[in-house]
């Protein structure tokens, strides 16, 4: 060390000061009745998430041109704010806080995926901002103590499976599967939909031949596939997101191993499903939170605008994140205002107690923010998806063995 | 030797009116972000300055730090959340665990010389990471860590605050080290290991003895501005914490600003953290970062091996009367002559 | 657990065995020819993985044919890439910076293969992906078969090129004693070039192989890397016989170990062997004077 070094180092530090404060200029702020309201969004546009990042955020552009095609919420135009948060807790936790203290954005909607949601909502709770979420399912984020945090979907991962499991229970003896082979990514929501399942058959009776959980990134499930072909179980339950669904599938393909009943949570529901595992999708199953066929008079509205907007019918990732905008307007519009400070308390009180007419039905939540409805049951019939359970909303019946893949 | 009095007196004056500009800057910090934005470029400084310890000193080039960042991040968090200890003691009782950890894996580690080194370190940041993750009902595995705040009274942005000035202890404490080795016999061992080990065991320096020493240092001060990013931060998950991407910050900072020099890696760390929170604000939206970060590494190592620092010295260098210099390049040529 | 399941993960492990296999023999040629730990090379495999992928998306081809492509063009790079950059940096500590440069290269080609084919997870949709054969009781999927066809045919070729062939008889004199073969008359950067050409044309084969039956994303390499590399420290740094065996058992036993605890567990067993031999063996189990040094 010596002076030259030192000088350079104190220049650098006045440097690196100013390009600070010049990031820090062009504040938002002011909730003049003319100015638009400002909506803080970090996503996971790039990294492992990317995808189903990208389709939450088509589906916050489709709400918020919906809601300005229609006059805008409390007469003010709606202005999205989306930053990258690379699918990487250190960014989300960035994002929110300068979106939050230095652009103050009015309001804020959360973020996709289980890992990402704790910490992010974390920050708007110590900012008292509401926080309604498009994306964490999994049961340990209502277990962290948050008073601001709303989940928009009819329900946790956990009861994803619930009308599936009535129905297996219910089966007549002679009928009924007597072993099940359980295969969960080790992420939160995927693992919380097997073990939701888990939990429930085996207190009915029906024996655990195998139980894997494998990392996010596993790419070779030869080996996993080996154990539950070998163990010949009688229905196979994949915790899976998407691509692990596919190779989990193929895997067994390859072995010749056929189930009576193959449950997978998420993949099912992509459209590039079926041709990814190459046929042989007949009489697969999944749980749905949203299909673009639901009845609700505001759904009908956004497949519509959705459609035109984007060229294709939205899928859950895009409702959900539609369904997130609902409920925070629900609140604008009956509280009447949208800034930060003491508004975000009422907007949170206001959601506590009511119940907010969404594109995934009515809405509700407990004190912990989960949301008290259930999840519909689709399974592959004649080359498309439909609902099968509950039987009063089902578009055909549940086949069950299911036809060999 | 010129001039011995005049630089030292301004070079004191550079170093007040530096520390002087980073302990007031939560003052004139315009918003909570920029604090913590600054939080986390401090927390940079303390760990490429920790990484020095064995790559400036001893040449030799970890790429998994990011182990001890994550192991000093877990074992505070863990020692919270799992045994109620207090948070501070925790982060003592990590920094010290990690030593004891540090002297096995140093001594696997150290058998042999660069190459599987380097692989040693990158293969102990992907096995904690599988560790982390598999052992659910002890880590929490992918779900993740809660750490319980220290403060909880605090707001948000005081918390910044708070943490702001930690960081800032633990970083003198880090460059109070690194000064004092420097110029004592041991830190004279540890060069001679960087420029010629045979030579300097000929001569008799305690080689293997000095590097692990090195290394437990290094690990140590990783260890801790890892516990105290878990207490800042809160919430731990294995992929962010065993991340070799944060390995290779710490590299670059430390290469870029000099790794001969004190303050070589806080410099870097500067340069990079502040390039990396602007960057990924304002592009966030493609993966040009990790091009970037990549590029860049790749530009010191080929051009500036040495960092900025004696860059812009040598340029400098050239408007003055020449110094005689006996180590830096001839070291290296030596070296050539006898390798090839 | 049955016997017939225990031979299944047998096969299975000989399968991913054949392919570190080919993969760790290309490391062990860069160490070889210029003491590079090549950490890029996993990065290189996803890369040509990419390539196969996308030849199979845009054309509809069959993903092996962009072999013909991607191995002449690999082996060019590789040759490139020792000649302009790794000959520039300074001998002294070559093996130190080359780590970092060829860190920085995995960084910039999986930021790029982000940029371009963006995060998503892809595996290329054959028509022959689920189809099996038996083999004594064991179902052996196409696809691996191929791949590990693909794999053992190239590790041979490469064996008989090291030891039938004049190149080959440079390459091992450089290997051996860089000094002593420039005495008789050898090129060695020149034979330098092409041994790092080579290993990057196993790169190439690899990924294509890897793009059959496996599904890849940018970040892929870093899962290959690590096992890769502690591959080549087990079967002692520069040995490519020893790197070929240490893959087939290390392949065998991680395939093994899966069936009582499950994928992640099993991923550590070449930590634990890397761990083990550099506590027992640095040299690694049959590596000579070189691995000592390094």
């Amino acid at each position: 060390m010596n002076a030259r070094t030192a000088l350079r180092l104190g220049c650098l530090a006045g440097v690196s000061a100013l390009l600070l404060t010049a990031c820090s200029g062009g504040a938002a702020g002011g909730d003049d009745a003319s100015d638009p309201i400002t909506v803080g969004i970090s996503l996971p546009l790039t990294g492992d998430f990317s995808e189903p990042g990208k389709g939450v955020q088509r589906g916050y552009e489709a709400w918020a041109a919906a809601v300005n095609a229609t006059g805008g919420l409390l007469g003010r135009q709606v202005e999205l704010r989306i930053l990258d948060d690379q699918s990487n807790a250190d960014r989300v936790v960035a994002d929110y806080e300068s979106l939050i203290a230095q652009d103050q954005v009015d309001l804020v909607f959360g973020p996709f995926s289980t890992r990402l949601v704790v910490p992010s909502a974390r920050v708007a709770q110590e900012y008292e901002m509401l926080f309604v979420e498009p994306a964490g399912a999994a049961a340990e984020v209502f277990e962290q103590g948050f008073d601001n945090l709303f989940y928009a979907a009819p329900a946790i991962a956990d009861d994803h499976y619930n009308h599936l499991a009535e129905t297996i229970i219910a089966m007549p003896d002679g009928q009924r599967p007597q072993t099940a082979a359980y295969a969960a990514m080790d992420d939160p929501f995927a693992q919380g939909t097997a073990y939701g399942l888990k939990a429930k058959l085996e207190a009915a009776g029906i024996r655990t031949v195998v139980d894997e959980v494998y990392p996010p990134n596993t790419t070779d499930f030869s080996s996993i596939a080996a154990q539950i072909a070998d163990s010949q179980a009688d229905i196979v339950v994949g915790g899976t997101q998407y691509q692990d669904a596919v190779n989990l599938i193929v895997a067994l393909r390859q072995l010749a191993y056929q189930p009576k009943l193959a449950a997978f949570s998420t993949a099912p529901t992509n459209p590039e499903f079926a041709e990814a595992i190459g046929g042989g999708t007949e009489g697969i199953l999944s749980p749905t939170g949203y299909t673009p066929e639901a009845p609700y008079p505001s759904n009908v509205d956004f497949v519509q605008r959705y459609t035109a907007q984007f060229g294709n019918p939205p899928t859950e990732d895009e409702a959900n994140a539609y369904t997130t905008g609902q409920v925070v307007a629900a609140a604008v519009q009956a509280v009447g205002c949208a800034e930060q400070g003491e508004c975000q308390q009422r907007l949170i009180d206001w959601l506590r107690t009511n119940t907010v007419d969404t594109v995934v039905g009515p809405l509700s939540w407990d004190a912990q923010g989960r949301p008290q409805s259930a999840h519909l049951i689709q399974q592959y019939v004649d080359g498309g998806i439909r609902i099968v359970l509950p039987q009063d909303t089902a578009e055909a019946e549940f086949a069950y063995p299911k036809a060999t893949w | 030797m010129r001039n011995v009095f005049e630089g030292r007196a301004s070079s004191w004056v550079a170093l007040l009116v530096g520390a002087a500009a980073l302990l007031s800057f939560p003052i004139w910090s315009p918003n909570p972000y920029i604090t913590s934005a600054g939080v986390v470029v401090l927390s940079y400084a303390v760990l490429s300055t920790s990484w020095n310890f064995v790559g400036g000193f001893t040449g030799y080039m970890s790429l998994g730090h990011a182990a001890w960042f994550g192991l000093g991040a877990y074992g505070t968090g863990l020692l919270i959340a799992r045994a109620g200890v207090p948070a501070f003691l925790a982060l003592g009782l990590a920094g010290v665990i990690v030593a004891v950890l540090a002297v096995p894996i140093g001594i696997a580690a150290l058998r042999v010389r660069g190459a599987s080194f380097v692989i040693v370190s990158i293969a102990l940041v992907l096995v904690l990471l599988l560790v982390f993750q598999s052992w659910r009902d002890f880590t929490g595995g992918s779900e993740g860590l809660v750490v319980p705040r220290p403060f909880p009274d605090l707001s948000r942005p005081e918390h910044h605050v708070v943490f702001f000035y930690l960081f800032a202890v633990l970083l003198g404490l880090a460059l109070l080290a690194w000064w004092t080795i420097d110029r004592s016999r041991f830190g004279l061992g540890l060069k001679a290991i960087r420029e010629d080990e045979d030579k300097a065991q000929s001569l008799g320096v305690p080689t293997f003895a000095y590097k692990l020493v090195a290394f437990v240092v290094s690990a140590t001060f990783t260890a801790l501005g890892g516990g105290l990013y878990a207490l800042w931060f809160g919430d731990l998950d294995p992929i962010f914490q065993f991340s070799i991407l944060i390995g290779s910050y710490m590299v670059l900072m430390a290469l870029l600003g000099g790794v001969r020099h004190l303050f070589g890696p806080v410099l870097g760390a500067l340069v990079v953290g502040v390039a990396i929170e602007y960057f990924k604000v304002s592009y966030g939206d493609t993966q040009f970062h990790l091009v970037a970060t990549g590029l860049l590494l790749a530009v010191v190592v080929l051009f500036m091996p040495d960092g900025v620092i004696p860059a812009v010295q040598g340029l400098l260098a050239r408007f003055r009367p020449q110094q005689s210099s006996i180590r830096e390049v001839s070291a290296a040529e030596l070296k050539e002559e006898v390798k090839l | 657990m049955s016997g017939s399941l225990l031979f299944q993960s047998l096969v299975l492990g000989i399968l991913l065995g054949g392919l570190y296999a080919l993969l760790a023999a290309g490391l062990t040629l860069y160490f070889g020819v210029m003491r590079v730990v090549m950490i890029a090379h996993a990065a290189f495999l996803v890369l040509a993985a990419y390539l196969a992928w996308d030849v199979h998306e845009r054309f509809g081809v069959d993903p092996l044919l962009s072999l013909v492509v991607t191995v002449p063009l690999f082996f060019l790079a590789g040759v490139g890439f020792q000649r302009l950059l790794i000959a520039r940096l300074r001998p002294a500590s070559v093996t130190m910076m080359s780590v970092l440069l060829t860190f920085a290269v995995a960084l910039v080609i999986e930021g790029a293969l982000g940029f371009v084919y963006s995060g998503t997870q892809r595996r290329v949709q054959l028509s022959y992906s689920a189809a099996s054969i038996e083999v004594l009781g064991a179902q052996v999927a196409v696809v691996k078969l191929i791949a590990f066809g693909l794999a053992a045919f190239s590790l041979l070729a490469l064996y008989l090129l090291l030891t039938r062939s004049r190149f080959g008889q440079a390459l091992r004199a450089t290997i051996q004693h860089p000094q002593a073969a420039r005495l008789i008359g050898i090129d060695t950067d020149r034979v330098a070039g092409y041994g790092f050409g080579l290993g990057l044309a196993t790169a190439a084969i690899g990924g294509t192989a890897l793009s059959l039956d496996s599904t890849i994303y940018p970040s892929l390499h870093w899962h290959w890397i690590g096992p890769l590399m502690a591959i080549i420290v087990v079967g002692g740094l520069g040995s490519i016989p020893g790197a070929a065996i240490a893959a087939m058992v290390l392949g065998i036993v991680q395939s093994l170990l899966q069936l009582p605890l499950g994928t992640t567990w099993a991923q550590t067993v070449f930590y634990l062997a890397l761990f083990a031999t550099l506590l027992v063996r640095p040299q690694g189990f049959f590596g000579g004077r070189l691995a000592q040094r390094f």
